[in-house]
C-alpha cells in the first residue's frame, strides 16, 4: 500500500474504470508509436514496424493465412479430441479399479512429470513431415493430462451416492453412468482447460521442427528468410489465437460450473 | 451374495471396490507394501522382457530398438563424455534462465503489487503475452541473439519471468490490508512496510511460484534445444531423430526421463521441508499448493 | 429532522474542546458506477479521555467513521478534526485494533509487540525497547510466551498481544472495530476488563465500535446509536454507571438492565429491517 495513496477503495476511481482504459490505450499507442518511429528511422530490418506488420497481416487475411491457420487448428483439435476422449475413458475405467490404481499410481505420476513435448522429434521420425506426428504428439500430451485428472476424479467419487444407488438395485454399469461419470465430468472439464495451452505448445513445437504448413511453419519460414515482419505478424496472430483459446476454455468451464452449482 | 447393509453417511471418498466387508485375497495382497512394489517391479520387468525379446520383423525391430541396445548406447555415452557435455549444457542454460527469470519476476512482481493501478493498466498486455506459447519466440530469439546459449537462456528467462511474476503479485496482493494499516498508523514509511511486512508475507507465494517454475525451466530448455541449438539434451534427441538413430533417440529420452524424475523428487522433498517450516507460522491464507504443475 | 440536533453533543465540560470532531462528515462510495452513501452528513464531538461506543447494524457507517478518524479515508464532504486540525493523512496519534488480530505470523510475540519501536517514527534504543516490551508483556499477562509465534498462541492470547502491540507506542486515542467479536463470552469479559484498566489508567480516548450492546454499556461513557442505509446518528446516550466498573458484575445491576432495554428498543427496528434484507 503506497503511502501517498490512502486506502480509498472505490473512492479512488472517481473516474472509475475510464481512467484505467485511458492509460491502457495511451500505453499501447505510445509503444506502437515508438516502435513505428524506431522501425522507420533506426533499427533497420531487425525491428520492422507496426504499420508493416499490420499490412502483412491484412495481406495474409486475403487468403494466404487460412490454410496455415486451419492446419494448426486442425492438428490441435484432432489431437485434443483423441487425447481427451481416450484419456478420460481410460482414466474413468482405471480410476474405478482399486488394484490397478494402487499399482500404477507411482508409475503414472513419475511419467507425468516427463516433458512429453520433447518426444516431438521421435514422432517426426516415425510419421514423417505431415499432419500425423503433430496430431499424435498433441494426442499423447492431452491423453496424459486428461488421464491424470480423470483418474484422480474417478477415485474421489463420493461413496455415499454410490451406495444409495446400490441399495436401489442399480447395476455397476448404471451406477457408473449415473454417478461416476457426471461427478468426474468436473475433473474432465478441468483437465481440458489445463490441456488446451499445452496442446497449443505441442502443436507449435511440432510445426517448428518439421512441417510444410501451419502457423509454426510460417514462423520457421520467416525466420529462415530473416523476414522479421512476417515473424512478428505470426506471433501476433498466435497471441490472438492463444487468447481466444483460453477465453473459450473459461467459457466452457463456466457453463459446466453453473450446472454444478445449481445441482448443489 | 452378502446382504447389503446401509452404511450411508460416511461420505468420505475411499478407494472403490471394497464393499465395506471382506477383501479378496488379491486385494489384501496388494495392500501390503511388498505386494505393491513387487507387482510394479514385475510389471516393469515384463514390459522390458517383451520389449527385448518379442519376435518382431526386422523393420519393426529397427523402430522399436531394445533395452539392451539402449543401455549399450547410454553406457558408451557415459564414458565418451557425450552425456556430460549435453547434460551440462542443458543444466547451465536452465539455471541461468531460471535465475534471471526469477529475479526479474520477483522484482517486477513487487512493483506491480504495490501499484495496483499500474498492474491493472498492464494486465491485458501481460495476459496477451501469457497466452502466447513461448516456444514460438524461440526462432525470434535465435535471430536476435544467435544459436548459442543466449537465445535459449532468454527463452527460459521469459517463461520463468511470467510464472514468478504472477505468483509474486498474488503474494503481495494477499497481504492483509489491516496489517498494513496498523503499521501505517504507527508511522511506518513505505520502505519499512516493504521490508518488514510485504516481503515476508509474500514469500510463501513467491516460493510456490519458484517451485513451479523449475519444471517449466527444464521443459523450455529442452524445447529450445530441440528447435535450434548445437548442444544440450534436447539437441541430442533432435540429432538422433534426424539421423534416424532410434536407439540414440530413445537413449536421449531416457536421460531426460531420469533427470525429470530426479527433479520432481528433489522438488517434492523441498516442498515437504518447506511446509514443515511453514507449519510453525501457519500463514493466515495459505498459498496454493503445487497441485498439477 | 431533529436527528441532527439530538446528535449534536455538547463539547465536553465547559471550555474543553473536543478531541475529535466530525463536522457534517459524509462518505460516499462508488461501487460499479453507483453511488452508495455509507455515511450521511454527520456531526459528532468526542471528548478527550472519553470512552465512546458506536453501535448499530451493519452498513451504518461505524467502521467508516473510525477509518476517517484514523485518516485512512477522507470524507467525501465535511471535515474530520483531530485536536482541532483536519485529518489529512494517517493519524499517527491513534492506535487501531480490528477484529482480526494482524500479528505478523513470522515474528515471535515479543518481536511483534516491539515492531512499533523499530520504526523510524518511534525509534527507541534497543535496550529501552526491550524493557518496554517486557513491561507490556507483563501488563497483558503474556509472560512466558514471549518467544512463541502467533500460531502457537490461543485466540485470547493473540488479542492481548495485539493490544500490547498497539499500546506500546502510547497512542493517545484508541480506535477499535469489534475487536472482541470472535471471542467466546468468558474471554470477552476478561478482555473487556483488561481494556478498561489499560485505557482508564492511561486516560486514553477510546472510540469503540461494536454490535454488542452489553459490551458498549459496560465500558463506555456515551453510546452513539447509528442506523443504517445511509448511516446516520440516531441518538446519543449517556451511560450512567459509576466508574470504576466491575466488568463481571455490572451486567447484573438494575441500572445496566434499564440502559440496555432503552438502547435495545432503539436498535430493534433497525436490526429487524436489516435482517429482512
Amino acid at each position: 500500500m503506497a503511502e501517498g495513496q490512502r486506502t480509498r477503495p472505490a473512492d479512488a476511481s472517481r473516474f472509475g474504470r475510464d481512467n484505467i482504459l485511458i492509460w491502457q490505450v495511451a500505453l499501447v499507442a505510445g509503444l506502437l508509436a515508438a516502435w513505428e518511429f524506431f522501425g522507420r528511422f533506426g533499427g533497420g530490418d531487425q525491428v520492422s514496424s507496426p504499420s508493416r506488420i499490420i499490412n502483412r497481416i491484412v495481406i495474409w487475411l486475403g487468403g494466404e493465412l487460412y490454410p496455415h491457420l486451419f492446419t494448426t487448428l486442425g492438428e490441435l483439435s484432432c489431437g485434443m479430441a483423441i487425447g481427451c476422449s481416450l484419456g478420460a475413458l481410460v482414466g474413468l475405467v482405471l480410476g474405478r479399479m482399486p488394484i490397478v490404481s494402487i499399482i500404477l499410481r507411482p508409475i503414472i505420476v513419475g511419467l507425468y512429470s516427463v516433458p512429453l513435448v520433447t518426444l516431438a522429434p521421435l514422432f517426426i521420425m516415425f510419421f514423417g513431415l505431415g499432419l500425423l506426428p503433430k496430431i499424435v504428439l498433441v494426442s499423447i500430451v492431452t491423453f496424459f493430462l486428461l488421464f491424470f485428472n480423470t483418474f484422480t476424479g474417478a477415485q474421489q467419487v463420493d461413496e455415499d451416492y454410490l451406495r444409495t444407488l446400490d441399495l436401489m438395485g442399480a447395476s455397476k454399469f448404471e451406477q457408473f453412468r449415473k454417478v461416476v461419470a457426471p461427478a468426474t465430468a468436473v475433473w474432465i472439464v478441468g483437465g481440458i482447460k489445463i490441456a488446451l495451452p499445452y496442446a497449443l505448445v505441442a502443436t507449435i513445437t511440432g510445426e517448428l521442427l518439421a512441417t510444410r504448413s501451419g502457423l509454426g511453419f510460417l514462423i520457421s519460414r520467416a525466420a529462415e528468410r530473416f523476414d522479421m515482419t512476417s515473424l512478428y505478424a505470426v506471433l501476433l496472430i498466435l497471441m490472438a489465437l492463444g487468447l481466444l483459446l483460453s477465453e473459450t476454455a473459461l467459457r466452457l468451464e463456466h457453463r459446466f460450473l453453473r450446472w454444478r452449482e445449481a445441482a448443489e | 451374495m452378502a446382504p447389503r447393509t446401509a452404511v450411508i453417511g460416511t461420505g468420505r471418498a475411499r478407494l472403490p471396490g471394497a464393499t465395506g466387508g471382506d477383501q479378496s485375497a488379491l486385494e489384501r495382497f496388494f495392500s501390503t507394501s511388498a505386494g505393491r512394489i513387487g507387482s510394479r517391479l514385475v510389471l516393469v520387468a515384463l514390459i522390458l522382457l517383451v520389449w527385448e525379446y518379442a519376435p518382431v520383423p526386422r523393420a519393426t525391430r529397427f523402430w522399436m530398438s531394445s533395452p539392451s541396445l539402449i543401455l549399450g548406447t547410454l553406457w558408451d555415452w557415459l564414458f565418451d563424455g557425450t552425456i556430460w557435455a549435453h547434460l551440462g549444457s542443458t543444466l547451465l542454460v536452465m539455471s541461468e534462465g531460471y535465475v534471471i527469470g526469477c529475479a526479474a519476476g520477483i522484482g517486477f512482481g513487487f512493483l506491480l503489487g504495490f501499484f495496483p493501478r499500474l498492474s491493472r493498466v498492464l494486465a491485458p498486455l501481460l495476459a496477451s503475452f501469457y497466452a502466447l506459447p513461448k516456444i514460438a519466440l524461440a526462432p525470434l530469439f535465435v535471430i536476435l541473439l544467435g544459436v548459442d546459449n543466449s537465445s535459449k537462456v532468454a527463452l527460459v528467462a521469459v517463461t520463468v519471468f511470467f510464472l514468478v511474476l504472477t505468483s509474486t503479485i498474488d503474494g503481495v496482493r494477499a497481504v492483509d490490508r489491516n496489517t498494513v494499516n496498523a503499521l501505517v498508523l504507527m508511522g511506518a514509511t513505505r520502505t519499512e512496510i516493504i521490508r518488514k511486512v510485504l516481503i515476508w508475507a509474500a514469500l510463501p507465494w513467491i516460493f510456490t511460484g519458484m517451485r513451479i517454475a523449475v519444471r517449466y525451466a527444464f521443459t523450455t530448455t529442452l524445447l529450445a534445444e530441440l528447435i535450434a541449438a548445437n548442444r544440450g539434451l534436447g539437441f541430442l534427441i533432435e540429432l538422433s531423430s534426424g539421423n534416424f538413430n532410434t536407439t540414440g533417440a530413445y537413449a536421449a529420452i531416457m536421460v531426460v526421463i531420469i533427470c525429470s524424475v530426479l527433479l520432481t523428487e528433489l522438488l517434492s522433498r523441498l516442498e515437504n521441508r518447506m511446509s514443515h517450516w511453514n507449519q510453525k507460522f501457519t500463514p493466515r491464507s495459505a498459498p496454493p499448493s503445487t497441485a498439477i504443475a | 429532522m431533529n436527528e441532527m440536533s439530538t446528535a449534536r453533543a455538547v463539547a465536553g465540560a465547559a471550555g474543553t474542546p473536543a478531541k475529535i470532531r466530525l463536522l457534517r462528515a459524509e462518505k460516499t462510495f462508488q461501487v460499479r458506477g453507483q453511488d452508495i452513501e455509507a455515511l450521511h452528513p454527520t456531526d459528532l464531538d468526542i471528548r478527550p479521555h472519553e470512552f465512546i461506543a458506536l453501535v448499530g447494524p451493519s452498513g451504518c457507517g461505524k467502521s467508516t467513521i473510525l477509518n476517517m478518524i484514523a485518516g485512512l479515508m477522507r470524507p467525501t464532504a465535511g471535515e474530520v478534526l483531530y485536536d482541532g486540525q483536519a485529518v489529512t493523512g494517517p493519524n499517527r496519534r491513534v492506535g487501531y485494533m480490528t477484529q482480526k488480530d494482524t500479528l505478523l505470523p513470522w515474528r515471535t510475540t515479543k518481536d511483534n509487540i516491539r515492531i512499533a519501536l523499530e520504526l523510524k517514527s518511534h525509534a527507541t534504543p534497543r535496550a529501552e525497547a526491550d524493557d518496554r516490551v517486557r513491561q507490556m508483556i507483563e501488563l497483558v499477562g503474556l509472560k512466558g510466551f514471549e518467544n512463541h509465534t502467533p500460531a502457537e498462541l490461543s485466540g485470547g492470547m493473540r488479542k492481548r498481544a495485539a493490544m500490547a502491540r498497539t499500546l506500546i507506542y502510547e497512542p493517545e486515542t484508541l480506535l477499535m472495530d469489534e475487536p472482541f467479536g470472535a471471542l467466546d463470552s468468558q474471554l470477552k469479559l476478561l478482555m473487556l476488563d483488561q481494556l478498561q484498566s489499560l485505557t482508564q489508567h492511561r486516560r486514553m480516548t477510546v472510540v469503540f465500535v461494536t454490535h454488542d450492546l452489553g459490551e458498549a454499556i459496560t465500558l463506555s461513557d456515551r453510546i452513539v446509536v447509528l442506523s443504517a442505509r445511509p448511516g446516520r446518528i440516531r441518538a446519543i446516550h449517556d451511560v450512567r454507571l459509576e466508574r470504576p466498573r466491575d466488568v463481571f458484575k455490572v451486567r447484573f445491576t438494575p441500572a445496566f438492565s434499564e440502559q440496555h432495554e432503552r438502547l435495545w428498543d432503539e436498535l430493534k427496528d433497525d436490526i429487524i429491517k436489516g435482517t429482512d434484507v
